[in-house]
């Protein structure tokens, strides 16, 4: 690659890079407003000044040059720090302070926000602009995000994300000069399904998610990265939250998967994270008509008395899970059946979904698969179809003992009616739902924002999250109950953390045989052996 | 005593010319198009080189140049739109070609297409121009009926169309990215530039603007002899006549057709008649509202591109305002600015913020508001929009600012020393 210098450091640059889009893969800073390396360049905000001083024919360019729209040449020698750049920054910071409401205190952006903190690194401090302020009225733009026009620095990003990443079209600039400002078309809002990233993007607070109005000063938040489950294509995000209560989730890089965005449904999945009402918090056992408070210990054992009194058993045990588990769950529980009933009757709800086609990418992000894992059952080969037949059939024969992960096939109340006639129902998860309902045993689990543990998305790509907030006292994450319960039941499995759960699984697995739990951790792994998605259909989006 | 040279203004100084297809051809015209279409393009762009015309919009960018840097064998089609959106104050040149003698013009434009290889050529006109655009559609519809446009113009079988397309009224559609994104049906704002309009300008295709002037040009560089004739009009690097619009307090404002070897002092005093009411003169905007001005000091010098920027000034679209010595020059400044703050596009930093700001400072002035510490910070905002600017707008408001304040710090101080 060739090669060009940015402070006297040789920095590697494709044919055609900017000079900024170079320095910034370096980790090398150049403030900058407008730039975004996901849509077009217009070079008009000025903050990205640096000196050239050497074009790479030995000759200095006549003038600072704006390093978001100058290709790099080999050569080419950059002052990013000289005092010729820093005067230039700090006019273009003074220019944009003159009309700017300074409202920090009151501004959600605050604690993240570019022009705060350059005009504290490069500004001045003072200014001497005396006349009063450029001011415009709260504008309520759209359902998911509100804009303060006076803060508005004029970058244009907002528009570029209209016209060039949805295609909307809803949203653009008004009016020109000192009066250019922001808005969408007369009396209308926005509508389209991915305003959050328009919050994301902005530099300023002109643009901020109304989910998070006045909630939390950003600099409080603490950020775990993870992945969105809220739709089987697993955006990567960071789980934002203080004190133990999440407050957004932003979407993180992720070239393969999302690029920078992720839509608005998904952000909202938030607000389960910090739901306690229908948890369940510590495990329950049937005793008559109620479910009563039990500790771990007397559950398992409750557990494995049942079935040793049943013994022998085989086909008359099944488990049923949705596709909100995680790898490792589907596989544990799948092992548990094999191992302890030399039984193949694990079933998951498989209906069919269908995945956008379009030329703007960021609408092919969202699915009708809401769940996060069905790539992973197919991989795990977990019994299913869209029309339930296979459980139906397997249902007809004497239940004995019923294991239920999760929340799957909820709107199937005869099936339940069915299943709730077995001698033993286990219920698995975090949520209080129809299933704990006629479970005689209940194991609390954890949401995936208390956990750590691996999807397969849509792409068969394997992410996995982090544990971001503490989860409820008495609950334990899905892997260690079920290895737990196989303990229980007479297993030696032995799994101290999900690493050793995960080596197992690609030990044991065809899907993900060779993978590594490490390496999924940054951006994921793709399966080397994919499974065949019958219930998948492409659609083509709508004009 | 300067004199008019007549090459443009042929037709138009002669009182029984008819403006019509009919009268234009009785007076030669389309003449020198024909012969055109016997040459190659590349021929006709060699001889606009060696002509040495200078671009007549602002910039004074050699044309020939400017076509030989049109993208070739892209597989896309070539354009060339003619730049009728005359707005720099004080310019009134371009309204003269196209309302008296639109034929010149067009049969310039048509040469400039050949030359270009552009089949589809279009003259995006001012919006407030209402008379030249009903001039330049007729005659559009003049050439058409003629066969002069359509698919085979004089049995050459070069498919040629035009089509006149009007502007909405902003100053900044004049700038040639701005003007190709405004005829796109888009906000006119300057592009970031490169890539330049010969690479990627009209719907992404290699592009053309040239102006009206520059363009009327042509029938009399591509004649016989033209381009040696057109070359003994103005020494070298400044060849040919020029328009130049002359306003303010002279005795005969007007639109005058000069050689570019004409001194400054001699179209005042000569050609302008003088200073209106026997006053002194004070100092001339001399390219434009967008050009440094002079002082009456500096006023004996060629009126053209290179002797201007000797003195750090500009010919600019040779747009000569004069002013006498009872001129208020803050007030002209605050009209200057004022102009500049309305018209900027508003897409980038210094200009949007700038240009209002320095407004408001010489406001001040007026108001009785001024001090020393104003008068400096005039001086250091509009420097700011030097050179700091995506497009030329920036300099345009920032080079009278700073020239103004320069050349006459006594007018802002009677504002408020007593
Ligand atoms: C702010 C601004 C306004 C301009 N307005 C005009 C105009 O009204 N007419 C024009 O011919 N050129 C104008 N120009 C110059 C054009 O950008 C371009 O250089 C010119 O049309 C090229 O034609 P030429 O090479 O024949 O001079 C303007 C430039 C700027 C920066
Ligand atoms: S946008 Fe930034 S600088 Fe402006 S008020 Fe908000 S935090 Fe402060
Ligand atoms: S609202 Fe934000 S993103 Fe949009 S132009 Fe203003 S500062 Fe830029
Ligand atoms: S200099 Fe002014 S007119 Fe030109 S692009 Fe910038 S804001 Fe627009
Ligand atoms: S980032 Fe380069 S001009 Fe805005």
């Amino acid at each position: 690659m060739p090669v060009f210098h940015i402070d006297g450091e040789p920095v590697e640059f494709e044919p055609g890079e900017k000079i900024l889009s170079a320095a910034l893969r370096r980790g090398k800073i150049i403030p900058h407003y407008c730039y975004h390396p996901g849509m077009s360049i217009v070079a008009t905000c000025r903050m990205c000044v640096v000196d050239v001083i050497d074009l790479g024919n030995g000759r200095p360019a006549p003038k600072l040059q704006t390093a978001c729209s100058v290709d790099a040449a080999e050569g080419m020698k950059v002052d990013t720090m000289n005092q010729k750049v820093e005067e230039g920054r700090k006019l273009v910071n003074e220019f944009l302070l003159i009309n700017h409401p300074l409202d920090c205190p009151i501004c959600d952006q605050s604690g993240e926000c570019t022009l705060q903190d350059y005009s504290f690194e490069y500004g001045s401090g003072k200014s001497e602009m005396d006349y009063s302020k450029r001011v415009y009225g709260w504008r309520d733009i759209g359902t998911f995000v509100s804009l303060e026009r006076n803060r508005c620095i004029q970058c244009s990003r907002c528009d570029r994300f209209t016209r060039e990443i949805t295609g909307t079209n809803e949203f653009g600039m008004f009016n020109r000069g000192h009066e250019l400002t922001v808005d969408t078309f007369t009396d209308r809002t926005m509508t389209n399904k991915f305003q959050g990233n328009m919050a994301d993007i902005c530099p300023v607070g002109a643009i901020t998610e109304k989910e998070f109005r006045f909630k939390r000063r950003a600099w409080k938040l603490k950020k775990n990265r993870s992945i969105c489950t809220g739709c089987s294509t697993g955006c990567n995000v960071t789980i934002e939250h203080d004190r133990n209560e999440v407050f957004r989730l932003k979407p993180h890089e992720n070239q393969n998967v999302n690029k920078w965005w992720m839509c608005d449904e998904g952000r909202l999945t938030y607000r389960i994270m910090n739901e306690r009402k229908s948890r369940i918090n510590r495990p329950l056992g049937r005793v008559g008509e109620n479910l009563e408070g039990i500790s771990w210990e007397e559950a398992y054992g409750a557990i494995a008395e049942r079935v040793r009194e049943m013994a022998p058993l085989a086909q008359n045990v099944i488990a049923l899970t949705d596709t909100h588990a995680s790898n490792e769950e589907l596989f544990l529980i799948q092992k548990l059946l094999k191992d302890g009933f030399s039984s193949d009757n694990i079933f998951c709800p498989l209906p069919n979904w269908e995945q956008i086609e379009s030329d703007f990418f960021i609408n092919t992000l969202i699915t009708t698969d809401k769940t996060p894992n069905r790539a992973g059952a197919l991989a795990l080969k977990i019994k299913g179809d869209a029309k339930n037949a296979k459980l139906k059939e397997a249902v007809k024969s004497d239940l004995k003992v019923v294991f239920v992960l999760g929340n799957p096939f909820e709107t199937e109340h005869d099936l339940q009616q069915k299943i709730k006639t077995a001698q033993l129902v286990v219920h698995i998860g975090a949520y209080h739902n129809s299933w704990s309902e006629i479970a005689d045993v209940v194991l609390p689990g954890q949401h995936y924002s208390e956990k750590i543990a691996t999807y397969t998305n849509k792409q068969h790509l394997v992410q996995a999250t982090d544990i971001a907030v503490k989860a409820l006292r008495r609950s334990r994450p899905e892997w260690q109950i079920l290895s737990e319960l196989a303990e229980a039941l007479g297993q030696n499995y032995d799994f101290t953390n999900i690493n050793q759960v995960f080596d197992s699984m690609s030990r044991e697995t065809k899907a993900f045989s060779g993978l590594n739990f490490d390496q999924i951790q940054s951006n994921g792994i793709e399966l080397a052996q994919t499974a065949k998605d019958s219930g998948k259909k492409l659609i083509k989006a709508a004009a | 005593m300067a004199e008019e040279t007549l090459v443009l203004f042929k037709n138009i100084r002669n009182p029984k010319y008819n403006k019509s297809l009919a009268g234009y051809k009785k007076a030669g015209g389309y003449k020198t198009l024909n012969k055109v279409f016997g040459m190659k393009p590349d021929e006709v762009v060699q001889e606009v080189k060696e002509s040495g015309i200078r671009g007549r919009g602002g910039a004074g960018f050699p044309t020939g140049l400017k076509w030989s840097f049109m993208a070739k064998e892209t597989g896309k089609p070539s354009y060339l739109v003619a730049n009728a959106d005359e707005s720099e104050p004080g310019t009134c040149k371009d309204r003269e070609l196209m309302l008296k003698d639109p034929h010149l013009f067009l049969e310039g434009m048509m040469i400039g297409c050949y030359a270009v290889g552009c089949h589809h050529g279009y003259i995006y006109v001012r919006g407030e121009f209402f008379p030249a655009i009903k001039t330049l559609i007729d005659a559009v519809d003049e050439l058409y009926a003629d066969g002069l446009l359509g698919p085979d113009p004089m049995g050459s079988g070069y498919q040629l169309d035009l089509t006149v397309h009007s502007g909405a009224g902003a100053y900044i559609c004049g700038e040639e990215s701005a003007l190709l994104d405004s005829l796109e049906g888009k906000r006119g704002q300057p592009r970031v530039k490169p890539p330049f309009p010969a690479v990627s300008g009209f719907n992404g295709c290699p592009t053309s603007v040239n102006n009206v002037e520059t363009l009327a040009c042509m029938p009399y560089i591509l004649s016989d002899g033209g381009v040696d004739a057109f070359k003994s009009f103005g020494p070298q690097n400044n060849t040919g006549t020029h328009l130049v619009s002359l306003s303010g307090h002279v005795n005969n404002p007007g639109v005058y057709e000069l050689r570019m070897d004409v001194n400054m002092k001699d179209i005042i005093y000569g050609i302008g008649g003088g200073i209106r009411n026997g006053k002194k003169l004070k100092g001339v905007i001399p390219g434009g509202s967008s050009s440094s001005v002079m002082t009456a000091d500096e006023v004996d010098v060629l009126y053209n591109f290179d002797e201007l920027a000797k003195i750090n000034t500009m010919l600019g679209s040779a747009a000569m305002m004069v002013f006498d010595e009872d001129t208020d020059v803050v007030q002209l400044l605050h009209r200057i600015t004022r102009f500049y703050a309305h018209e900027s596009c508003g897409q980038c930093t210094p200009c949007r913020e700038g240009t209002h700001w320095s407004r408001n400072i010489i406001r001040d002035f007026l108001n009785g508001n001024g001090s020393d510490e104003k008068l400096k910070r005039l001086d250091r905002v509009g420097g700011n929009m030097l050179g700091t600017t995506l497009c030329a707008l920036g300099d345009a408001a920032a080079l009278p600012i700073q020239s103004f304040v320069k050349k006459f710090p006594e007018d802002f101080r009677k504002y408020y020393a007593n």
